[in-house]
């Protein structure tokens, strides 16, 4: 964070997100030192000495690769000075001999005598200890060494080195306590918890945008000027209903008083996919089949199996076509026939392909290497009274996955000016395209493209005999079933959005030390996406299903802001506000079938069939939030700091007996080394304990109209044909579609805080620990109902139960010079929680079932006792060895050997619904993120590794590639199954069917460790010297290279344990599904690619 | 101070006044209606419609569930030994274990079921409560739409009895706002289920504004069906006996049998004399096919070109069934020994192989019920065998035939814009009148009145014999919409039982569920017929053995008696009965 407000009176007032009132005192000090320094330049040029005084020019860079602007340039033992712009260019006049001397907070100062170079590079080495940095927090903006809450800074330097596009894939391991689990696809959005898991659904933390509610995926990154984590209640409760999952405050960069600077940044690279999963052969797989038959007494009278694939024999014979995928023929087969091929309608169709013997690789037919490139031009600068920035962005990435992508166009443009002495007004506009078709990720049951990719017969071929796609389920699914062909089928598809976000404001110093605000803000978005299903080759018609709808919201939001500092060491700063936020969407849709062609120009709704298959739908929701906002700042002599903030929102999604709340907060801190007694102590430059409690709320995952029972009826669920008419007419009604509860309110946390932040030898060693206690009661969930009650409608969000989080966030950083050449930095943050549920009212516990359809039961329960989304079944406990094995063992359903044991859990003798267990945790007892950074003269080489330990994954495709008839198996069937020879295998007998007793019913088999280590970024750049580059007018130019995702280390048998958690619908058996359904593999968009880039970093 | 700082003034001040307005928290729902909004005769008439359109089985959220649909072809149909779940083996394999008698307490085909007679149940429940607080309707009307709820709500706590047994009862005073819908299965519930019956019988009237309600004779025939199922007899037979002088359709006209007996099952035809009472289907209605027996919609044979687009060869008939239609000299079914040897067919001939059909006699009802080789499938062609099969060896080779809508039909009478193209008009016939006077008949089998039982089913053979309702041979093979000639399909003979019946109930019985059969295959009642009937497991057990070689899925097949003549409560729903203390008042049936 390299704030250089505190050098500049207006950006300090205009302090990007609230109100920077309360600096008030020190801006006025600044301006006239500031005042003081343009005058003794002004003098110094006119006043030329007869001296051969000389225009010494420069740039200054930080160690940490940042171009520093405000560094206070002077020349020793002279009163002449300058600082250096918003490129971090600078001139000065000086003489041979003069010592120059740079100083700039969060630097050391550095000195250099002017020997014969005109041209200057100056590295300033950055502290760790950033104690006068101006940090914007809840609505104000603090200096660091005054926080009393726990906030987290991250470098937008550290953001960017990890080239995931989005802002939320940036801030994995750059935080400690925040969890961030994101998935390889373009665009997509990802996990991100503070402190464990708060809630049952939505764990997203509240992104301020300077200063309003926004949409961090639509960010550029290069836009960042800075971000913070509030971490504790003392920090974000003054977000009240809004700031449970933590507060995420981002200010975007500003002009620079100066000359018109010009930077652009880029990169370009190449993803890999991973090796994939490695799979049996054609040939090893009918082998498995045909033992599984014999086994499960699947024979003839000669003890033969038979499959319409693989003929009928002692042994499987792999035939060398297949005719629609049902059957298998031999080259001279009449019925491979080339003749007989067709898949036009209008003729039965007759698809013959080639069997593939050698296996067909279908993850690497779908994952192909990408491109991806990211370009940021931003020209900034700014006058005495007004300031500017204009940037334009392009991000082009695309992922491995066939036709996912993400391209998007960003352009930024904030301005401020001064108005007058006391008023200052200014914007912040982004305008933001994204294109980002989307692929269904949250089929059930493992059918989603990327699991069907995992799951496909490795004897089936992309194409047939006529380079025609194979349908690969089946014939009549159409080539939507081939997941190469989806791929490239979707290839026109849209998935698109326009945003314009920002805000304006105004700053009027009212009276001496009271400032007051308003900002008005907001997002207004558009989308557009259009999905086209071709038809089958059996002749089931194409459709086009398109949407489109906006929504937008405003923040206007009020604050008056006194800051004084009093004599004695008294300082005091209070703000009071008012906030009003405004929600509203509404969206439009509709499709049609039957298009005459599948050119993707004819792709308009009107060209559809005009009697058949013509649905549309529209619908909009809207919500309102009204607070009042107080907040109370006492320091005493900077070391004894008091921090209160109380909150009122006022919610419309709520009844009116549970519609406002109050949300109070306070913290404490204590700087040790600010008192006399610690002045002794050289080592420990600064120590400051903290300690807050405070409450917070959240209201998401809740519907506006969760109060309301709703009726309404549309033609596919409520409206019934009673006349008889039988075509085209029908009669309308109704139905519940939502249950209402006006009695629920939001979820309240509780939520203490002790931490401390330490410096120590002068920043080689900086620590900060923090232990939290979240207290989160009335978590909002949908209530699970008995079908004879929720019927088809949408169950009321209640105050459901209790969960408490606790753990330790610990951050140490390290900083040093070993020579004058070499430069190292270590930055390592750890995370760890507890998460337990403590109470359910009402409930013995939540099921959920994992995105699966409950065909086997669910998944996932939450317990009292027990972490959210552990998962519960059977246990396990090993492969009934032989009969006596069986004959001594608790009853269990369908055992024989070589199938599973399951744990007798209440030791009865029997096994049954009473013995599942909860034999899984997803929740990872503790996480890091280690980034070294290492700098010789101007090469620099960092690195940042992040790791996850301790938690476990069910891997779903894993387990079903097991099963003896899958259409794919993992070498462990060959090796590992159970057989007469082999009593000790791990892997189930090899059967034709599944019984209780295997596979069909939800068991810990598929349970595996999820532990990895993986790093993110391996980076190495060079910085050209600015001698070399003056002449060609160029202030600054770095270049780059980067793999990204080198390696991972794990025992994880899957694609990634990184697993994405997604919401999944699946409206069957009455389960909850959300996010707190995690862990569990359902063909995931893997995270672990390797990407190649190279980049660069320049400046005009 | 200058006009700035004014302006700003003014501003802060317009914000705070507006903050205090504290009526823009009172957020009105949009897009759907509050109750108050349907209090009224227009609100409770569409939740009545709502309450019909559960019939079927389906609702838009709900992912396709074929174990909901109403025609019950997998629990009625395929567990009653009449037909396989067909298609291919890893095609929904979850129905497979039902076939086998192996469910799990999860399997999503009894969830859907589940979901679907619940979901009934709660929006009849929804039309009583709000028509208890609705003004502006007449007492008339009032009470028509209580009955008409009430016969609903009979009817779909009785499809959960056919299926459970013991279920729970639900009222319309059970709501979550009262916070008292835990609720238990420990007793039979065939008094409530009466209850809601008899008053929708004393409630209606015969004649009704729409075909598609339920009148005052459906009521009735629901009621002696309650009866029959606990074996009162002596109840049932007034009820049946008034059907068969009274009883008229809710369209007003007197029941009667339709002349030919494939009009049940066209969509031509539909809501004839002999609909009792009958899920009404319907299509291009906005619904993007939801309407159109959805339940069903896999349910067609595989050929591309033929109905339901060739998705998705599901519910493949048995041979046992087939057997079923051979008759004597006399036109009369073998009822003993019908199923010692096969009606020749094709299993095992590709279509390009030549195949004569079987050359027996024959009830013509067969091909009415059973596409097969060689016999004109509708106005789709000759059935061609093999290639209309997803899998021949798994699902043998037989395709169904009475949900399939003609091919002079398509397109009006049904619906591509499902994904498939299998939404159609058809209606579910719940209740014939040619099952009425079977019920009857077994009456008075079970009374001791046996030769009037006679009458009965002869009464329903009858129908059968006439020539004109036989599947004919096309004019031209080359081209089924030219139209049929005059000649019968295949070697056609049916009769009358000539023959005065002995005074023995059980073969009068036995000749009776035979004529069941005959009549009233894949219409989803075998299942619960047997199982009332209580031979369940031996009939069950005597089909695994005539499959034991051909379909060796079936081998691990097993029907226990005491367990199997009901299904598992889904284990979701038993696990939702649990209070705070963890106790689950839905108690599993026993066996799972």
């Amino acid at each position: 964070m390299y704030f250089n407000q505190l050098t500049s009176n207006l950006s300090s007032r205009h302090a990007p997100v609230e109100s920077a009132g309360h600096w008030i005192s020190e801006n006025r000090f600044q301006r006239l030192l500031q005042q003081t320094a343009l005058l003794i330049c002004l003098t110094c040029l006119v006043i030329r000495p007869a001296i051969a005084q000389e225009k010494i020019t420069g740039v200054v860079d930080g160690s940490d690769g940042l171009r520093l602007a405000g560094v206070s340039v002077s020349v020793k033992g002279s009163s002449s000075g300058t600082q250096s712009d918003s490129t971090g260019h600078f001139s000065i006049l000086a003489k041979k001999g003069d010592l120059l001397v740079f100083s700039f907070i969060g630097y050391e100062t550095q000195s250099i005598r002017i020997e014969d170079d005109m041209v200057l590079h100056v590295l300033l080495t950055a502290l760790v200890n950033n104690l006068n940095e101006v940090v914007v927090t809840g609505y104000v903006s603090e200096i660091a060494k005054n926080i009393s809450g726990s906030v987290a800074i991250v470098k937008p330097r550290d953001l960017v080195a990890v080239p995931a596009g989005q802002v939320e894939q940036m801030l994995q391991g750059r935080v400690a306590g925040l969890t961030v689990i994101t998935s390889g696809e373009p665009g997509s959005e990802s996990n991100i918890r503070l402190h464990g898991i708060g809630n049952f659904g939505d764990v997203t933390p509240l992104y301020i945008i300077d200063g309003v509610q926004g949409d961090i995926n639509s960010l550029n990154p290069y836009d960042i000027e800075s971000l913070q984590v509030l971490k504790d209640a003392g920090a974000y409760s003054i977000y009240g209903v809004r700031g449970a999952n933590g507060v995420i405050v981002i200010t975007t960069k500003k002009g620079k008083t100066g000359k018109p600077a010009i930077a652009y940044d880029a990169y370009v690279g190449e993803t890999f996919p991973t090796q994939g999963l490695h799979f049996l052969n054609p040939q090893q797989n009918a082998d498995i089949l045909w033992t599984a038959l014999k086994n499960s007494n699947q024979v003839d009278s000669l003890g033969y199996p038979s499959d319409p694939w693989y003929g009928y024999g002692p042994k499987p014979l792999l035939p060398d076509y297949l005719v629609n995928l049902n059957y298998g023929y031999p080259a001279n087969a009449a019925e491979a026939d080339p003749s007989l091929y067709n898949i036009n309608p209008g003729a039965p169709i007759y698809q013959i392909m080639k069997f593939s013997k050698g296996g067909t690789d279908w993850y690497h037919e779908v994952f192909k290497p990408a491109f991806s490139q990211s370009h940021t031009v931003a020209v900034s600068g700014g006058m005495d009274k007004s300031h500017y920035l204009f940037s334009f962005g392009y991000l082009d990435q695309e992922g491995t996955m066939l036709n996912t992508y993400l391209k998007r166009y960003t352009a930024r443009i904030n301005t401020e000016f001064a108005v007058d002495n006391f008023l200052r007004m200014g914007e912040n506009l982004q305008l933001v395209y994204r294109d980002n078709p989307k692929f269904e990720k949250n089929l059930p049951d493992y059918t989603n493209e990327i699991s069907r990719v995992l799951r496909v017969n490795p004897g089936i071929p992309v194409y047939d005999i006529n380079g025609a796609f194979v349908a690969v389920d089946d014939p009549n699914f159409g080539p939507q079933s081939n997941p190469v062909g989806a791929r490239v089928l979707a290839k026109n598809d849209i998935g698109n959005n326009w945003q314009v976000f920002g805000n304006a404001f105004a700053e009027l110093d009212l009276l001496k030390y009271v400032t007051l605000r308003s900002s008005f803000g907001g997002t207004l978005t558009n989308y557009n996406s259009t999905l086209f299903h071709y038809g089958s080759y059996a002749g089931s018609s194409n459709s086009l299903a398109e949407t489109s709808g906006y929504s937008r919201s405003w923040t206007w939001t009020n604050t008056l802001n006194f800051s004084r500092t009093f004599s004695h060491g008294h300082h005091l700063e209070a703000l009071l506000g008012l906030e009003e936020i405004s929600n509203y969407n509404r969206e439009l849709g509709g499709s049609r079938q039957d298009f005459i062609t599948d050119n993707p120009n004819y792709r308009f709704l009107s060209n559809g069939s005009p009697t058949l298959g013509i649905t549309n739908y529209s619908f909009a929701s809207s919500s309102y939030l009204s607070s009042f906002i107080s907040r109370l700042n006492y320091i005493y002599k900077d070391r004894y700091i008091l921090s209160a903030t109380l909150r009122s929102d006022g919610s419309s999604i709520f009844g009116p007996e549970n519609r406002y709340g109050w949300f109070p907060a306070v913290s404490i801190a204590w700087r040790m080394t600010e008192e006399n007694f610690m002045w002794a102590s050289t080592w420990l430059t600064d120590l400051k304990l903290r300690a807050s409690w405070g409450s917070t709320g959240f209201y998401g995952n809740t519907d506006p109209f969760n109060q309301y029972t709703l009726y309404n009826g549309n033609a596919l669920n409520a409206f019934y044909d009673i006349a008889g008419i039988s075509s085209g007419a029908i009669q309308q009604g109704f139905s519940i579609v939502r249950i209402g509860n006006p009695k629920t309110g939001w979820q309240k946390d509780v939520v203490s805080n002790i931490g401390l932040d330490a410096i120590l030898w002068n920043g080689k060693l900086s620590v900060t620990a923090d232990w939290y206690n979240k207290t989160s009661t009335g978590l909002l969930m949908p209530i699970p109902l008995p079908d004879y009650i929720q019927g088809d409608a949408t169950p009321p969000n209640v105050n459901i139960g209790n969960i408490r989080n606790s753990g330790i966030d610990l951050m140490l950083g390290s900083k040093g010079k070993i020579s004058r050449n070499w430069r190292w930095e270590l930055l390592v943050t750890f995370s760890h929680y507890d998460n337990k549920i403590i109470k359910l009212n009402n409930l013995p516990y939540i099921d959920a079932n994992g995105g699966q359809t409950a065909d086997n039961g669910f998944l996932v329960r939450n317990e009292v006792g027990y972490p959210i989304g552990s998962f519960f079944g059977y246990k396990v406990i090993g492969l009934f060895k032989d009969n006596e094995d069986v004959a001594k063992s608790p009853t269990e359903k369908d055992a024989a050997p070589g199938r599973f044991k399951y744990l007798d859990a209440n030791k009865d003798g029997v096994i049954n619904d009473l013995d599942r267990v909860h034999f899984g945790n997803p929740n990872p007892q503790f996480s890091i993120g280690i980034n070294i950074g290492i700098n010789y003269k101007n090469v620099d080489f960092s690195t940042f590794f992040y790791g996850s330990f301790g938690n476990d994954i069910y891997n779903g495709p894993g387990a079903a590639s097991d099963i003896a008839t899958s259409a794919v198996h993992r070498q462990r069937i060959l090796n590992d199954s159970w057989t007469p020879q082999n009593k000790n295998g791990n892997v189930p007998r090899l059967e034709a069917f599944s019984y209780f007793s295997t596979f069909d019913a939800v068991n810990s088999y598929p349970l595996e460790k999820g532990s990895y280590l993986r790093n993110k970024s391996m980076m190495m750049g060079y910085t050209f010297p600015l001698s070399s580059l003056s002449k060609i007018h160029i202030k600054r130019l770095r270049i780059y290279v980067q793999a990204v995702n080198l390696f991972t280390l794990t025992k994880y048998s899957g694609l990634d344990p990184e697993l994405y958690g997604y919401v999944s619908q699946v409206p069957l058996g009455n389960a909850q599904d959300s996010k707190s359904s995690f862990g569990i593999d359902k063909g995931n968009y893997p995270n672990n690619q390797i990407q190649l880039l190279a980049g660069l970093n320049l400046g005009f | 101070m200058n006009s700035r700082k004014l302006l700003l003034l003014f501003l802060t001040g317009a914000a705070i006044v507006y903050s205090c307005n504290k009526n823009k928290l009172d957020q009105q729902a949009l897009v759907s209606l509050d109750e108050s909004s349907i209090e009224n005769k227009e609100g409770v008439e569409a939740l009545l419609i709502g309450a019909y359109s559960m019939l079927d089985g389906i609702s838009a959220p709900a992912i396709l569930a074929d174990g909901g649909a109403g025609s019950n072809w997998i629990f009625g149909s395929v567990c009653g030994s009449e037909a396989y779940k067909g298609s291919r083996k890893d095609d929904m394999a979850e129905i497979t274990s039902l076939e086998k008698f192996i469910p799990n307490a999860s399997n999503p085909q009894l969830a859907g079921k589940w979901l679907a007679v619940y979901t009934g149940v709660q929006r009849t429940n929804a039309v009583l409560r709000i028509l208890k607080k609705a003004k502006g309707i007449s007492r008339a009307d009032s009470l028509r739409i209580a009955a008409e709820a009430r016969f609903l709500r009979g009817h779909y706590h009785f499809e959960a009895i056919k299926i459970w047994n013991k279920v729970p009862y639900v009222d319309e005073t059970i709501t979550y706002e009262a916070g008292n819908f835990r609720l238990g299965n420990k007793e039979l519930i065939w008094p409530e289920i009466e209850g809601d019956l008899k008053f929708a019988m004393e409630s209606l009237q015969g004649k009704m504004e729409a075909k598609g309600r339920a009148n005052k004779y459906a009521a009735e025939a629901f009621l002696a069906k309650a009866y029959l199922f606990q074996h009162k007899y002596d109840s049932a037979m007034p009820l049946l006996q008034d059907l068969i002088s009274n009883g008229t359709t809710a369209g007003g006209e007197k029941y009667a049998l339709t002349n030919k007996y494939q009009d049940n099952f066209n969509p031509d035809q539909k809501n004839s004399t002999e609909s009792v009472f009958a899920v009404q289907s319907s299509v291009n209605d906005g619904s993007g096919g939801y309407n159109g027996n959805l339940g069903d919609i896999f349910n067609y044979p595989v050929n591309p070109d033929g109905p339901g687009g060739g998705c998705c060869g599901f519910f493949n008939l048995r041979k046992y069934l087939v057997n079923h239609f051979k008759t004597d000299s006399n036109g009369l079914p073998d009822l003993y020994n019908f199923d010692v040897s096969d009606v020749k067919n094709d299993e095992g001939y590709a279509s390009a192989d030549s195949f004569t059909p079987y050359n027996g006699t024959l009830d013509p009802r067969l091909d009415w019920t059973v596409g097969r080789r060689g016999i004109p499938y509708l106005d789709w062609g000759i059935h061609p065998g093999y290639d209309w099969i997803g899998d021949q060896g798994f699902a043998g080779p037989y395709s169904p035939i009475k949900n399939i809508y003609y091919k002079s039909q398509q397109g009006h009478l049904s619906d591509a814009s499902f994904w498939t193209a299998g939404s159609t008009a058809t209606n579910i016939n719940l209740i014939r009148f040619a099952d009425v006077l079977l019920w009857y008949a077994e009456v008075h089998a079970q009374v001791g009145s046996i030769d009037s039982a006679r009458y009965y089913v002869n009464l329903v053979r009858e129908r059968a014999m006439n020539p004109d309702g036989w599947v004919h041979t096309y004019l031209d093979p080359a081209d089924p919409a030219h139209g049929f000639t005059s000649t019968p399909a295949a070697n056609y003979h049916i009769g009358k039982y000539e023959d005065p019946w002995p005074n023995d109930r059980a073969f009068a019985l036995k000749a009776i569920y035979f004529e069941r059969m005959l009549e009233l295959s894949l219409e989803g009642h075998r299942f619960f017929d047997l199982v009332r009937w209580g031979i369940a497991d031996t009939e069950i057990k005597a089909y695994f053995l005539h499959e034991k070689n051909t379909r060796t899925y079936l081998n691990d097949a097993n029907f226990t008696k005491g367990v199997n003549e009901y299904f598992p409560l889904p284990e979701a729903q038993i696990d939702l009965s649990a209070g705070p203390d963890g106790v689950r008042l839905l108690i599993q049936n026993p066996g799972y």
